[in-house]
């Protein structure tokens, strides 16, 4: 079988979804020979994209238009679009304030400079582009990455869990933190997929990776209302990786 | 005639920029940097946030410098509560620094720069040109990564640092899990040192560097309550805006203030000019190339970084032996009342000095936010030092000119996505 040829790419985001690539040092040089690398800046010295590109990985949310002009010549040279992390399905950190005008968060940072700054709100890639497949998390799973280009390597894609964070806690009978410590714990809502890393050093699910399908949002607010923390709180914390909550969605 | 030769975006380097040289015949008139980065507005995405969301969204700034920007936001947050941890603490919080400068300086020597030495497209074709310094560099770098995921839970975004306190503690068998990891780790560190020490060419200077860094009697290197220039100045890191402030020019460009009559340069060399305390056997590495590093230009901050990398596996060998040693207990997180104030920290960043600086008020909710980041820093000597080059090279055909400036970027060890604040800059 013909090498896949893959891209790799960054828009909107801190480079950890490409750092989590360049993090499997153990597989990190049988990957460059098993793939053809058409595009990827950080790792390359070409700057050019040739294509046809079998799989293109995308970090980052869409914010500029040479963000969005990067994603769409991704799309027409690739046959996969990847979704490469949570800025790249959900929006990321940089959305969190998505529900303000982006003209008055720049101004706080750049003073009158704000004014000439080409951008607009981060928006996830599929409001631009058809998206594939997606690797979530902030930052992805060195594993789910793997497993991903194994599978892309057999011409095939892998499924990832459609569960909830709390169903590997509990797996890994972790101390509760939600319910027997009373903090602001959101793994009730949020996808599995990271075998609970935080809760296992008694940290709280911050949400990296994103809304679990069918997430019971309302039952969640209701608890963490009836255990003290304020709306806004709440609130707050539920949009620091995705700022388009229902909350009153209850399956 | 005018001409426009355009470099973009630049690679092998962390974000997006790109440089344009404007030339009028064969003189080079101008070279403009563009860090085109997406700005993601963190200092007013933590406006209106608790003090304990702070460190947890700031991080995220950038993947390559994630832990010490947490570990700066909590001793700022710490600083404007009035909180003093304990001694287990502070020594968790300097090891996993070393991690990130080991992972930081690993990946950026042998993944992005190694490539221009062995003539190399790039990491693809390093695994045939230099298997063995590859696999070198990644092992040095999984070490650094095993130091971050060991004391922070994880390796990108770490998550057990918390003001005032840290999540679980490292156990027994992760720390010898780690000395033995270190001890391995060694003479690869060694070894880096001496191939980019003979790597390293001297060239015509493009003049000494205004060095600047972090400076505190506390024992740890990369931590202290000064900034320090070379002329022996010192500024209290409180007053960090005497040093790296903004001010306006007559044309109406932000300005940046100069160190010793040149833009600020932070970074290893910066560090090894401005006698930061070593371990034995970096100490030994500098003695031996200190005529290569002294007073050098910023082409000789890769060498200067390889120095480093025996510094922070010395240094976290020395921690691990005291954690193991102590055999701290469990300690219960110190609580404390939010309360109304302001405070900043400075930390030795892998590419130099890093800011943060908050105000909060009385229910610990931030008000103000002010990130200054040494990519930030570095780019007003960047700029300079691109256009010294580039007129020194005049005449030279593209892909010349091309390579050199592209390799005095790397020199820098820039990190675009960092440079959140490079408008006021």
């Amino acid at each position: 079988m013909k090498k896949p040829t893959i891209a790799i790419a960054g828009l909107t985001a801190c480079s950890g979804c490409q750092l989590t690539l360049l993090n499997c040092e153990d597989e990190l040089s049988e990957i460059t020979q098993r793939f053809l690398v058409d595009y990827f800046p950080l790792g390359l010295t070409e700057r050019c994209m040739t294509g046809p590109i079998d799989v293109a990985f995308v970090e980052g949310a869409v914010s500029t238009p040479d963000d969005l002009e990067t994603v769409l010549k991704l799309r027409s040279y690739s046959r996969l679009l990847v979704a490469f992390g949570t800025c790249a399905l959900w929006g990321g950190v940089a959305a969190m304030k998505n529900h303000e005008a982006r003209r008055e968060l720049a101004a706080t940072v750049y003073g009158a400079a704000a004014d000439g700054m080409k951008t607009f709100n981060p928006q996830p890639l599929h409001r631009f582009v058809k998206v594939d497949f997606a690797i979530t998390g902030c930052p992805p799973e060195k594993g789910e990455l793997l497993v991903t280009l194994a599978a892309l390597l057999r011409g095939t894609l892998p499924e990832f869990p459609s569960y909830p964070v709390c169903a590997q806690c509990r797996g890994r009978e972790n101390l509760c933190l939600l319910i027997e410590r009373g903090e602001l714990c959101l793994g009730p809502l949020i996808q599995a997929g990271c075998h609970a890393r935080c809760p296992a050093v008694g940290i709280v699910c911050e949400g990296c990776r994103g809304p679990v399908a069918e997430a019971n949002v309302a039952a969640e607010v209701r608890l963490l209302l009836d255990k003290g923390f304020s709306r806004e709180e709440i609130v707050s914390r539920m949009q620091r990786f995705y700022p388009e909550w229902d909350y009153d969605q209850r399956d | 005639m005018t001409s426009v030769i355009e470099i973009s975006p630049l690679t092998r380097v962390e974000g997006h920029g790109r440089i344009t040289v404007f030339c009028a015949g064969k003189r080079v008139e101008r070279v403009a940097l563009s860090l085109y980065e997406s700005p993601r507005l963190f200092e007013a995405l933590l406006r209106g946030k608790g003090y304990p969301e702070v460190p947890e969204i700031v991080c995220r700034i950038c993947s390559l410098c994630s832990t010490v920007h947490r570990v700066c936001s909590i001793m700022a947050i710490e600083e404007a509560m009035g909180v003093r941890v304990s001694e287990q603490v502070r020594l968790h919080r300097e090891l996993i620094l070393y991690g990130g400068h080991l992972q930081s300086h690993a990946l950026h020597l042998y993944c992005l720069v190694l490539p221009d030495h062995v003539d190399a497209t790039g990491l693809a074709g390093l695994a045939g040109k230099a298997p063995e310094e590859l696999k070198r560099g990644l092992r040095l770098k999984a070490a650094g990564n095993l130091i971050q995921e060991t004391v922070g839970g994880r390796t990108i975004h770490p998550v057990t640092l918390i003001p005032g306190s840290m999540g679980k503690p490292v156990p027994r068998e992760g720390l010898l899990k780690l000395r033995e990891a270190l001890q391995a780790a060694l003479p690869d560190a060694r070894a880096t040192y001496e191939l980019f020490r003979d790597f390293y060419r001297s060239e015509e200077s493009l003049g000494t560097p205004g060095y600047l860094r972090v400076r505190g009697d506390g024992g740890a290197p990369l931590i202290g309550d000064t900034l320090a220039t070379g002329d022996g100045e010192t500024v209290p890191v409180a007053s960090y805006r005497d040093v790296l402030r903004e001010r306006l020019s007559e044309d109406g460009n932000a300005k940046q203030t100069l160190v010793n009559g040149r833009p600020p340069t932070v970074g290893a060399l910066a560090r090894l000019n401005l006698g930061m305390p070593l371990s034995p056997r970096a100490g030994e590495a500098f003695t031996e190339s200190r005529a290569l590093v002294t007073g050098a230009d910023i082409r000789a901050n890769n060498l200067a970084q390889a120095v480093e990398l025996l510094l922070a596996v010395e240094r976290s060998l020395e921690i691990v032996a005291t954690l193991l040693d102590a055999g701290f207990a469990r300690e219960e997180p110190v609580r404390f009342a939010p309360r109304k104030g302001e405070g900043s920290a400075a930390v030795e960043a892998p590419r130099g000095v890093l800011v943060h600086s908050y105000a909060f008020d009385g229910r610990g909710i931030c008000t103000a936010a002010d990130v200054i980041t040494p990519t930030a820093i570095n780019q007003a000597a960047l700029e300079a030092d691109l256009l010294a080059l580039a007129r020194r090279m005049e005449g030279a055909d593209v892909p010349e000119l091309t390579g050199a400036l592209e390799r005095l970027v790397r020199a820098y060890d820039p990190c675009i996505s960092c440079a959140v604040h490079l408008v006021r800059m």
